[in-house]
């Protein structure tokens, strides 16, 4: 074991809230986990140096710190500074049907219905969602009454300073028939560490709209997951994008718990210098009738390296699922590096399912032609990498999120084509 | 449905016999006291021995892998002999009419005639029975084009340069848990080296037999294609129908030298045990082989028998220009698991490799593909592409695609592509419509699936496979 | 009408699909030679009798009779009913990747030769037959090679049903809406394919939705369906009569969809 997670470890212990049944049962399965090596399947290609290295501390002064504006979108902010949920961020008056509480304040029978809750969806092998179980102390509940629409979307924002370590949680529920849209977003700078997990509980009929922004990038270490309980006749359409870091690692599982549930998966992510971007996304198909499409894109320049494995599991009940993965990498050097495994693991006879990955690089022909068109080879090679890109980024369901990743991704190119 | 097509699969093990051959079989039992004795049968050199011995020391320090989708017992070594032979092989016999009629029955049983004139034409066979070499027909005629085919415990002392250069070069002795075991305690296989600019005259085949109860067979088999040569070899290989589960650890190693090619085809055919999983072979086999400049390696297999296997033929593609090739077909039904693939390393520039596997499951078994493709920094221009096709019969059993890609070359392409399907009901009726009964439709189907790979096989070999999934109309018309 | 023996005498037959009744007391009686078509607006079980008569898992009969050539068609298996001459040219043909057509129809051949008691046809007579049957419903020898189906575009997979029609000979074809999806280039090439097959000892029933395939099959017989039982019966004037006046007329609460389709 690292001494690292010791020491995580010998800090969980000592806190006593009412998290403390979860805490001590995430502790327990921490104590007889291995610390991963390159043996680790779930670690293959993401070696931990830099958490092993990490100086981040937790920093218990204020910090004030506020999430970046977007044009165009009016969110509930909903801000942890340095692992603090803010609670000052919070607008005063939230929509009707929608409650947004910090755990501890709950009242009794919600909490022991919060407490229920939390850590069931996403799954005990995620060696740092333990971590955040028994490190979180600031976890927001929040909740969707039966049938309501929010108009306005939640943005979770987790904002580092400098040096600092935290681990936030929040748990999100929609019951039947509700809908809303949940951004969440990693603001970080210089050598700070994070896990950040948030769990969706999904009822039947009900939609989320999730947003996944992972823009950290330099020495912070980024680890989270969010992860989906989807019931019968549930949607879900997420977008992921994310920038690498010295280490930046991300978890998704969606779980198809009841029928007729629908799933759907956008992720891009643009890696340059030395990062590492590491996404591991998991379908789980547990009912019949369920269909999910995953679209995964990456483009990796310089040194970064990108891992991505893809995992659809359909279990023996889930017949007639239909389940598809496309995820295609762009190499742009020579000394980038593209690790990727789409799974499939089958035990339904009468489900459709597919995987496809390519790696290649940007396409040359293409690059000419422009060039032939008097456009500079630089400008060319932008022109196509957004071009791959930008396909996802029309399938946002939010204009004003796609208005304002638009130009940040295209900035990004710009960088990677000077080096 | 699905039981109509479980009864068209569900056909009999016919190679489960057991010979009634008088053996001298080792106490079960694994110290280096053994190995010493198995390098003093085969009246080996002090350096063949040392290597077994290092090999042993390894393996000591070494875990059994967990990482594969299979799940059996954990195997006791000490309760497996690792040595069993014949009585009437101890005094080597020089000719065909020496060799005991029983073992020569055993083998036309199995439909390989050894008595040279009944032998299809243009195929050699070197017959393995559990850990000797019986006999090995047409060396003579081999002997005329330079061609050396022989058993490997000849080799080692015939041809000693050979063996020591080339033996554990592509397989290194500590490579895998198996592969280290069978280093230390391999018994007999073949040894085949094609001389410069060769083309080799006839079919190479090794047909390996288990028959002795509670043997492991740890077979060793090294191809050498000198510059320019070019060679086909089959494999064949069953076992007796017994309750205990037997272990098989092979190694293969290959290698091609510039512009040569090996084609090396194998029909897995052991004993997969009963329906409810009793008895059958683990099949743990190391397969790799090593394409210098312009070379190419084309591996094909028919995996349907053996209760669990675990098998990955890779290609090593080192020289610029190489081809690596990957066709497999792995059938399970019952409750056998396989999980089989291979490896694609690309170091040389314009390297490429092509992996179609099939994957057929039914019963309560599992299948996997398992694969990695690599292309390493100075893999310019090379390529890959992969298309992996399950189908599953039936709502018991499990199809799985676990394939790795790695790439650190921009001018690399990868193309990766799995699907997963299964004999539909709407195929099934229109079959049925036009008058073929359910088992012929479904073998039908089946071989439909299988196509690609099928085509892969040498003529004379797809006969074996045809017998094996049914595909008697193939090649008869058209 | 003839007293000659009937070829498929179908009597009172009820038959449902998951439950749902669709075939509500149908008789028929069709004698060798004759070409009888089965005309009706969509969901008057037009296509499902093709399934029951032919076998088809899922299509239960709950009551009634079927022979053919005196024989009980509903007691035998799928594969034996063909093997007995039943031919169902499919609406839509499902494809069978890998499987070669001239291997899937060699196949089909055999297994009716056998049921015979006649030996196979050896493979260069049976590749001679196939490439005039190909010749003969316009279709490239190069299909013989490819899968079944396999990529075959709307008109080329009728074309195909049409070309295994020839080869397996069949005593009574039923041709499940063959005109559907095709342009008149190609409505004439099968119409001319069925007519070259016409003789006194095969029957044929042309289920369609529309009159313009009898411009070209010229039916001895029209039978309107209608939930599930033949409303009307007459020659082929009757189909120029639906032709021109629709099906409402003949169905006794007709639905307002159903007018339309």
């Amino acid at each position: 074991m690292s001494e690292w997670l010791e020491s995580a470890i010998t800090r969980a212990r000592g806190i006593n809230d009412w998290l403390a049944p979860k805490r001590a049962h995430a502790l327990e399965l921490l104590s007889t986990t291995k610390w991963p090596t390159r043996k680790t399947e779930a670690w293959r290609y993401t070696p931990l140096r830099s958490v092993e290295r990490s100086t981040a501390k937790v920093i218990k002064d204020v910090v004030a710190l506020s999430p970046v504006d977007i044009a165009g979108l009016s969110a509930i902010e909903l801000v942890f500074v340095n692992g603090k949920f803010d609670a000052s961020q919070l607008t005063k008056i939230l929509p009707e049907g929608l409650s947004i509480s910090l755990g501890q304040t709950l009242e009794n029978a919600q909490q022991a219905q919060a407490l229920n809750a939390f850590s069931t969806i996403k799954p005990e092998r995620h060696l740092f969602g333990l971590v955040n179980d028994a490190l979180a102390q600031d976890v927001v509940v929040v909740s969707v009454a039966e049938g309501v629409e929010i108009a306005q979307p939640i943005r979770i924002s987790s904002l580092l300073s400098h040096g600092a370590e935290s681990h936030t949680r929040v748990q999100v529920s929609l019951a039947a028939g509700s809908r809303l849209a949940v951004i969440e977003d990693v603001q970080a700078s210089g050598d700070s560490l994070n896990t950040a997990f948030v769990e969706y509980d999904v009822a039947s009929n009900a939609y989320l709209e999730h947003y996944r922004f992972a823009l950290q990038t330099g020495t912070n270490v980024a680890i989270g997951g969010s992860h989906f309980n989807l019931h019968d006749h549930a949607k879900m359409h997420s977008t992921i994008v994310g920038f690498g870091s010295d280490l930046s690692r991300l978890d998704t599982d969606i779980i198809h718990a009841g029928q007729f549930a629908d799933a759907k998966l956008n992720a891009m992510y643009l890696l340059d210098g030395k990062e590492l971007f590491d996404l591991h996304a998991t379908v789980e198909h547990a009912m019949p009738n369920g269909t999910t499409e995953e679209n995964v894109r990456c483009i990796v320049a310089d040194r970064a390296r990108a891992v991505f494995n893809g995992r659809i599991h359909i279990h023996r009940d889930a017949q007639k699922t239909l389940a598809e993965l496309n995820n295609r990498n762009l190499l742009m050097s020579n000394t980038a590096e593209i690790n990727t495994k789409p799974e499939l693991e089958i035990y339904a006879d009468d489900v459709k399912c597919a995987h496809g990955a390519t790696v290649a690089q940007i396409d040359k022909q293409a690059l000419y032609y422009l060039q032939t068109r008097g456009v500079s080879r630089s400008k060319a090679q932008v022109m196509l990498n957004f071009g791959f890109i930008n396909e996802l980024i029309d399938l946002m369901p939010n204009a004003a999120l796609a208005e304002w990743i638009r130009p940040i991704i295209r900035e990004r190119f710009s960088q990677m084509e000077v080096k | 449905m699905t039981e109509q097509i479980d009864k068209a699969l569900a056909r009999e093990y016919e190679a489960g016999f057991v010979s009634d051959v008088e053996s001298e079989t080792f106490e079960p039992g694994l110290d280096e006291s053994v190995i010493q004795r198995i390098s003093e049968m085969k009246g080996e050199p002090e350096w063949m021995l040392e290597w077994r011995l290092s090999a042993f020391r390894e393996w000591l320090e070494m875990e059994e892998p967990d990482w594969a989708l299979v799940d059996y017992p954990k195997i006791d070594f000490q309760a497996i002999s690792y040595y069993s032979a014949p009585k009437s092989m101890k005094d080597k016999p020089k000719s065909l009419d020496e060799v005991d009629p029983e073992l020569l029955r055993t083998y036309e049983k199995l439909g390989i005639p050894l008595i040279e004139q009944q032998m299809l034409a243009g195929i050699a066979v070197d017959a393995v029975f559990d850990s000797v070499s019986v006999v090995t027909t047409f060396r003579d005629k081999l002997e005329e084009a330079g061609v050396i085919f022989c058993p490997i415990s000849e080799a080692i002392k015939k041809h000693p340069e050979l063996v020591k250069k080339y033996l554990g070069s592509v397989v290194a002795k500590k490579d895998n848990y198996y592969a280290a075991l069978n280093c230390a305690v391999f018994t007999d296989g073949s040894f085949v080296y094609i001389p410069k600019g060769t083309r080799c005259p006839m079919e190479l085949s090794t047909y390996f037999r288990i028959n002795e109860q509670n043997t492991g067979q740890f077979e060793r088999t090294l191809i050498i294609a000198d510059e320019g040569s070019h060679v086909s070899y089959l494999e064949g290989c069953t076992a007796p129908q017994r309750d205990e589960n037997q272990l098989h650890a092979a190694v293969v190693e290959l290698v091609a030298m510039d512009n040569a090619e090996i084609k090396y085809s194998t029909v897995q055919n052991w004993y997969p045990g009963d329906e409810n999983g009793k008895g059958g072979i683990y099949n743990f086999v190391t397969k790799r082989g090593i394409c210098h400049t312009s070379a190419k390696i084309s591996w094909t297999q028919v995996e349907t028998g053996s209760a669990v296997t675990w098998k990955y033929p890779s290609c090593i593609l080192k020289g610029d220009n190489s081809v690596g090739e990957f066709y497999s077909v792995a059938l399970t039904r019952g409750r056998q698991q396989a999980d089989t693939g291979t490896k694609m390393i690309h170091i040389g520039k314009n390297t490429k490799s092509t992996i179609i596997a099939k994957g057929i499951s039914a019963g309560k078994s599992n299948g996997s593909y398992r694969g990695l493709v690599r292309m390493n920094p100075g893999a310019d221009g090379a390529r890959n592409f992969t298309q992996c096709d399950s189908l599953l019969i039936g709502d018991q059993c499990g199809a799985h695609t676990f394939p790795y890609v790695e790439s650190r070359n921009p001018s690399a392409i990868i193309e990766h592509e799995a699907t997963t399907s299964k004999v539909s009901d709407e195929q099934m009726f229109l079959c049925r419509q036009r008058g073929l009964d359910p088992e012929k439709a479904v073998s039908m189907i089946v071989n439909g699936f299988c196509k690609e790979v099928f085509k892969e096989l040498p003529m004379e070999f797809a006969v074996e496979a045809g017998k094996l999934l049914e595909i008697s109309l193939e090649g008869s018309v058209g | 009408m003839s007293n000659t023996k009937s070829l498929l005498t179908i009597k009172d037959l009820h038959a449902s699909v998951e439950e749902k009744q669709i075939i509500k007391g149908l008789d028929l009686d069709i004698k060798p030679g004759e070409v009888h078509a089965i005309m009706g607006p969509n969901g008057a079980g037009k296509s499902t009798l093709g399934y029951v008569l032919s076998g088809r898992d899922g299509y239960s009969v709950e009551s009634g009779s079927v022979t053919l050539n005196g024989e009980d068609l509903l007691e035998m298996e799928t594969e034996d009913r063909a093997r007995a001459g039943l031919f169902l040219a499919f609406q839509y043909p499902v494809e069978i990747p890998g499987v070669s057509n001239l291997e899937f129809l060699k196949a089909s051949v055999d297994a009716q030769r056998e049921a015979r008691g006649e030996d196979a046809i050896s493979s260069a007579d049976f590749l001679k037959e196939a490439k005039a049957a190909c010749k003969q419903v316009n279709l490239p020898v190069a299909f013989l090679k490819r899968g079944v189906n396999e990529g075959f575009s709307g008109g080329e997979k009728k074309r195909n049903e049409l070309m295994q029609m020839l080869l397996l000979k069949p005593k009574l074809c039923i041709l499940d809406e063959t005109d559907s999806g095709l342009d008149i280039d190609a409505l004439q090439v099968v119409a001319e394919g069925v007519n070259s097959q016409r003789s006194a000892d095969r029957s044929f029933i042309v289920v369609t939705h529309y009159q313009r395939l009898l411009d070209y099959i010229k039916p001895d017989f029209v039978h309107v369906l209608s939930d599930g039982k033949i409303v009307k019966s007459g020659d082929a004037s009757l189909a120029l009569e639906l032709e021109a006046q629709g099906y409402a007329w003949l169905q006794k609460e007709p639905a307002e969809d159903e007018l339309e389709g």
